[in-house]
């Protein structure tokens, strides 16, 4: 995977710049030396090894991920990445430098791309795509090449882990996102240190993650929805139940909305209001099937 | 918390600014330059967003903390009474006075697309000043009154801030004929008020006499 990564970067000049490399955390252990746990999906599994797990995941369903993503929100996650880009309004005021978490598949890079170029036509703007899983990175790459932005300044794809940032150097970028990646990793207030270091100031981190659902009543509905329907359409259009049902464990598992707001702030971001919706720190999307947290390096 | 600090500070710091570049994201986006540490070039339109709402809304964020802040200056300088109150809150206007009619507008427009006027921020703007003013001078009335009070103070405040945007000048004296006004009206209520009662506890006493009771 680590070859296939670096395959990338040798194959454009602007690539072969960036140093490619995967960066690992060693295991953490607690002060009494014994190896401290974490969530996978619904599991409790040492640190180390979610790591290693979830790569497994998304080696897994790499190749499939866009149509089961589709298959799975019934298209909608494609309206939730245009309307987290366009609040982001990249290109508004001058070119961004940003850099896209999790990105592997270049969703989210290609919109910021877009959206500058065809409303500011701002073709300044660059994007890093950074994820830790190689293969994902593979299927980012093969869509850039697709279109006008492959072989330009405007992107590149590095393997590197969000928790350990280390290739990159501090107060670097404008804007930071990270798109429905966050959950997936081992520790995410390691990740939020990490996106706050290599953030200018005044730069803004974005995230959009599945969340709660507020509304009881949807939630139930969604519950059904999420544990019968979603599994069983991993295994008849990936071949892959489990890994489509640690993606579902995985997001209830996640921090609600003012709790994932919380540790942002405590990560040292400024944010808006501690509510939803206009001027607050998050906006539910789908009555908070998705929801999109920001905060600016002050 | 950190956040609401964060926040906060780049709201103050914003305030000067309101004079020179007017309610508006712009504004918001200059404060960064005023931190302790200041920033080496403005925040970013995205900044501004994520901090302060998109698009009217942060302006709506800039308005209100600058009404907020009208307030607190209030309670900081010395008043011994309503009027004294009231005239320190027009003052804080003057600065700023060209700009508030299209701040007060964005208010009152409601952010939904339908772009309907909202009267509530103009009727809580009013009721908070005339709250301000009460606790100022000491106000201790309690049930219906402790309403009235507040409820006359918030329309006379209103009028004379609308007087103000079109007479300056004038409007101090305004404010006083309003507030003279009211006493007099109060007082005269209360006096037919007490008048009222003197009448009826005689008919009551006639009616007693007369062995109706």
């Amino acid at each position: 995977m680590q070859t296939a990564a670096r395959s990338l970067a040798r194959s454009t000049p602007h690539l072969r710049s960036l140093a490619i490399r995967r960066s690992h955390t060693g295991p953490s252990r607690d002060s009494e030396g014994t190896s401290r746990t974490t969530h996978f999906g619904f599991k409790t599994v040492p640190e180390e090894k979610k790591e290693t797990l979830v790569k497994n995941v998304f080696d897994s369903v790499a190749s499939s991920y866009d149509v089961m993503n589709d298959a799975m929100s019934l298209g909608v996650h494609r309206l939730w990445k245009d309307d987290f880009v366009s609040s982001l309004k990249p290109g508004v005021k001058g070119p961004l430098r940003c850099i896209d978490l999790a990105g592997g598949t270049g969703d989210i890079a290609l919109r910021i791309l877009d959206f500058a170029r065809e409303n500011y036509a701002d073709r300044e703007t660059s994007v890093d795509v950074v994820d830790i899983n190689g293969e994902m990175l593979k299927e980012g790459y093969k869509r850039f090449k697709k279109t006008m932005y492959h072989n330009t300044p405007q992107v590149a794809f590095i393997e590197s882990n969000a928790q350990a940032l280390e290739q990159f150097p501090d107060n670097t970028y404008d804007l930071y996102t990270i798109a429905f990646g966050i959950r997936n990793c081992t520790s995410v207030p390691d990740v939020l240190k990490e996106a706050y270091r290599v953030l200018k100031p005044g730069g803004t981190f974005a995230c959009l993650e599945f969340s709660k659902v507020t509304n009881p009543l949807f939630n139930m509905v969604y519950d059904q929805y999420s544990f019968s329907v979603i599994p069983i359409m991993g295994s008849i259009l990936a071949g892959d139940r489990e890994s489509y049902q640690y993606l579902v464990e995985s997001i209830r598992k996640f921090p609600s909305q003012p709790d994932f707001a919380q540790m942002i702030v405590d990560a040292g971001f400024a944010t808006g209001g501690m509510h939803e919706g206009k001027g607050g720190a998050w906006r539910d999307l789908w009555g908070g099937i998705a929801c999109i947290h920001k905060g600016v390096k002050v | 918390m950190a956040t609401t600090n964060l926040r906060k500070q780049l709201l103050q710091l914003a305030l000067p600014l309101v004079k020179t570049h007017g309610f508006t994201r712009e504004a918001l986006s200059l404060s960064a330059l005023s931190l302790p540490n200041p920033h080496a070039e403005p925040l970013r339109d995205t900044a501004v967003s994520s901090l302060f709402g998109e698009g009217d809304e942060a302006r709506r964020t800039l308005t209100s903390a600058w009404i907020d802040e009208g307030r607190t200056q209030m309670r900081q300088t010395p008043s011994l009474n309503v009027r004294d109150a009231l005239h320190s809150r027009l003052r804080y206007n003057e600065p700023v006075l060209k700009l508030l009619p299209e701040a007060f507008a964005t208010m009152a427009l409601s952010s939904s697309s339908f772009h309907l006027i909202d009267p509530q921020p103009a009727l809580k703007h009013a009721a908070s000043v005339a709250d301000e003013a009460c606790v100022i001078s000491g106000d201790t009335t309690t049930g219906t009154m402790w309403y009235a009070r507040r409820a006359s103070l918030a329309a006379i405040y209103s009028t004379a801030e609308l007087h103000q945007l079109v007479s300056p000048k004038t409007a101090y004296e305004f404010l006083d004929s309003l507030l003279d006004t009211s006493t007099k009206v109060k007082n005269s209520l209360d006096e037919a008020g007490l008048f009222a009662t003197y009448v009826a506890k005689s008919w009551a006493g006639i009616l007693k006499s007369r062995g109706v009771f």
